[in-house]
């Protein structure tokens, strides 16, 4: 229903997102996933018509939304990726104005205020003021808002970015019911296990282009004959670098801290060649861990990166 | 629109403290100003007490005594007594002597000089006042001290502004012809000093034009209240830039609200909030300071309208900085764009100073800002409660008010415009 055809924008002259390709299927929950400026911010505010692209369209069944929003407006809750609220009005004064602005009946307003509180659960908390929330809260209250208006397709541009785990696994779990409900979602983040845990399909992006994209299953499988392997040692030896570099099947080796990440072919000589030159060069293994695939590892297949470099 | 409103005015609810020093900071000053600088501004007579006096003698002493001698018989010997005695102390030549004896001499200095020149010279205010003897006034006198005749043998006497001391001399005078009326056990019908703004109310000020008079409580009253109502319109641009910063403004451009409510929202708290800052500071000022004491109905009706199309000027051109803080990519540069500008109409529109320390092109730019005009239009209205003087003030300020309406439109960032 929701497609974006070449979507592209450009800030004095700088692409931000290239030619990204992306659709929405009624009732489903997809995934947007990227590092930190990949892009996906930018892509959300155009597919919700915050922002003009500099190219490309956005279109809900069939019709291009950029000259004429008003149709999806109705339709679409955003939930961005700050805390859009009045930190100085209450909860209830928060949704009270969005509600009416974003034109829920008169005779509906109060009830729909109070089911989207009751949703996020803060309903106790409603007359508290924004800025005496915690961060949970606010996200919470930033999720309601969203809501107000029953809308068909949701987007949450990183709805659990510095909260407790316990917000963020309410938070996680309301998407989930949302969604069972019929709400279609697309759910941006850049924690691999959110999305894995919540969405049907994925988009990966980095450097403003979507490098990869499917069901969890179908990117899995792009590392179906690799494995990834992390090493803690007791010290980075530039020797033993090098030397596991050269070993037969391995494609990279990844430095964070005292760790290295190895992604190899499926080949058990591998561990027994690790073994040896670490002897050689009088490196300590101090924990070894064949890793199962995941979606982290995947981007870290394509782009030979974390995702949270 | 009506959402949009009440968010606005819910959140200067929220903020009231700081938003009630802002409405109520112009009525302080006023006071404290008031109470600080008196005499550094406006008439140069209250600046120490040296007044400076134009006499006028056009009376022919001599000539009045001779042809009193020569008209009239002396009917007994009293009269003739009487007439001996005021030709050995004779009253003009008494009161100028007296105008010069000590008791006057340490604050009043005596200019003598023909007619013509001390009126021009109280006129243009560099004489405090005009002491005039008038022609034939010893003669008539004597009619009527010696003949007990009615005449009009009056002083007269003109000041160029009502002061402390100019009454004071005024009194002074009237205590000295009382006296010699007490002397000659004469009625004291005649020897009145007459001052020359009779018309005025009672115990007025005056000048000699016969207005009221301005003073630095009212300069104080208009430019404090023009000033800060300025400084508002720049306090609702810089909210609109904490609603662009905290994103909530991008919230409601996702919505399908008309664009437009969202400025006329803060256009309209802008002219609410505008319009109590005026209201504070003229009626705060009235009831402190007593300012406008003497001023009837029509000076409030007067005074309230064009506070009130002032407030509204203030919020068209509050539209103007709040659609350009949506649109800088900046806050700051937007907040320190308005301060400036606020600063630069308040010293051309003479809210800082009195506009005529300006040059006179500065002056006549001064006089088309919202602020001067209004600081300029009230200064008058004080004194002078002339419907037909509001005119062009209404009709620079309607097109203020309309021009900056379309310019806050014109300027309000389209969709997916915004920073
Ligand atoms: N208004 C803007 N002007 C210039 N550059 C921008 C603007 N908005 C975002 N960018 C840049 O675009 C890139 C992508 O940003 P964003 O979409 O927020 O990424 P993400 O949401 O994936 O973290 C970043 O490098 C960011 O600096
Ligand atoms: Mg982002």
């Amino acid at each position: 229903m929701l497609e974006t055809v070449q979507l592209s924008k450009q800030f004095k002259g700088k692409t931000v997102v290239d030619e990204v390709d992306l659709y929405l299927d009624q009732g489903e929950s997809v995934g947007l996933l990227g590092p930190n400026g990949a892009g996906k911010s930018t892509t959300i505010s155009m597919i919700s018509s915050l922002l003009k692209p500099t190219s490309g369209d956005v279109t809900l069944n069939q019709q291009s939304i950029i000259k004429n929003p008003a149709e999806l407006r109705a339709v679409l809750g955003v939930v961005p990726q700050d805390i859009a609220l009045y930190q100085e009005l209450s909860a209830y004064e928060n949704l009270k104005f969005f509600g009416r602005i974003y034109g829920v009946p008169k005779q509906q307003l109060e009830s729909r205020i109070q089911e989207t509180l009751e949703i996020v659960g803060i309903k106790e908390r409603q007359q508290g003021l924004i800025k005496t929330f915690s961060g949970g809260m606010k996200r919470r209250v930033n999720i309601a808002t969203a809501l107000l208006h029953n809308p068909k397709i949701l987007i949450l541009d990183e709805p659990t970015v510095g909260i407790d785990p316990q917000s963020r696994h309410y938070i996680l779990e309301m998407v989930r019911q949302l969604n069972q409900q019929g709400t279609t979602v697309l759910y941006t983040s850049h924690y691999m296990g959110e999305v894995e845990q919540l969405c049907d399909r994925v988009y990966i992006m980095d450097h403003g282009q979507v490098i990869a994209k499917g069901t969890k299953a179908e990117l899995l499988s792009i590392l179906s004959n690799e494995d990834t392997i992390n090493v803690q040692l007791d010290r980075i030896d530039d020797e033993f670098l090098s030397s596991a570099r050269a070993i037969d099947g391995v494609r990279k080796v990844e430095v964070s801290g005292n760790s290295i990440h190895i992604i190899a072919k499926q080949e058990r000589q591998i561990v027994s060649q690790l073994v040896k030159i670490s002897d050689q060069f009088d490196v300590q293994i101090k924990n070894f861990q064949m890793e199962t695939p995941s979606l982290e590892n995947v981007f870290l297949h394509l782009t030979g990166r974390t995702l949270r470099d | 629109m009506w959402a949009f409103l009440t968010k606005d005015l819910l959140l200067f609810w929220r903020d009231r403290k700081e938003v009630a020093v802002i409405i109520l900071l112009p009525i302080v000053l006023v006071v404290l100003l008031s109470l600080v600088v008196p005499g550094m501004f406006g008439e140069e007579t209250s600046e120490s007490y040296d007044l400076d006096l134009a006499l006028v003698v056009e009376d022919q002493q001599d000539q009045g005594f001779e042809r009193f001698q020569e008209e009239v018989e002396p009917s007994n010997d009293q009269s003739q007594q009487m007439i001996d005695q005021l030709q050995a102390m004779p009253p003009v030549d008494g009161l100028v002597a007296y105008l010069n004896s000590p008791e006057l001499a340490e604050w009043v200095t005596v200019n003598q000089m023909d007619l013509d020149q001390a009126q021009t010279q109280v006129d243009e205010g560099e004489l405090d006042a005009a002491l005039i003897i008038p022609e034939h006034y010893t003669y008539q006198l004597l009619n009527e001290m010696v003949l007990d005749e009615p005449s009009e043998a009056t002083l007269q006497f003109q000041a160029s502004g009502q002061s402390q001391e100019v009454d004071m001399l005024r009194q002074m005078i009237q205590r000295y012809l009382d006296q010699i009326n007490l002397q000659y056990a004469v009625a004291s019908s005649g020897s009145q000093v007459d001052s020359a703004n009779d018309n005025l109310p009672e115990g007025g000020v005056e000048n000699v034009e016969g207005q009221s008079m301005f003073s630095m409580e009212h300069y104080f009253t208009f430019s404090m209240a023009a000033l800060f109502t300025l400084f508002l319109a720049a306090t609702v641009a810089t909210r609109t830039g904490i609603e662009k910063r905290e994103q909530t403004f991008n919230r409601i451009a996702l919505t399908n609200a008309p664009p437009l409510y969202y400025l006329m929202g803060k256009t309209i708290s802008t002219f609410i909030l505008a319009w109590l800052q005026m209201m504070f500071v003229l009626v705060g000022a009235h009831l402190i300071l007593g300012v406008f004491t003497e001023e009837g109905p029509t000076f409030w009706v007067g005074l309230i309208v064009m506070a009130t199309l002032y407030a509204l000027a203030i919020a068209a051109i509050s539209s103007i900085m709040t659609s350009t803080m949506l649109r800088v990519k900046n806050n700051d540069t937007g907040d320190g764009i308005f301060m400036a500008v606020v600063m630069v109409l308040g010293v051309i529109g003479g809210n800082f100073v009195p506009i005529n320390v300006l040059p006179n092109w500065l002056q006549q730019i001064g006089e088309l800002t919202p602020n001067g005009l209004i600081l300029a239009t009230l200064t008058e209205w004080v004194q002078d409660q002339t419907y037909s003087l509001l005119v062009m003030p209404t009709v620079i300020l309607v097109a203020i008010i309309v021009t900056a309406l379309s310019i806050g439109i014109a300027v309000y960032p389209k969709r997916g415009e915004q920073s």
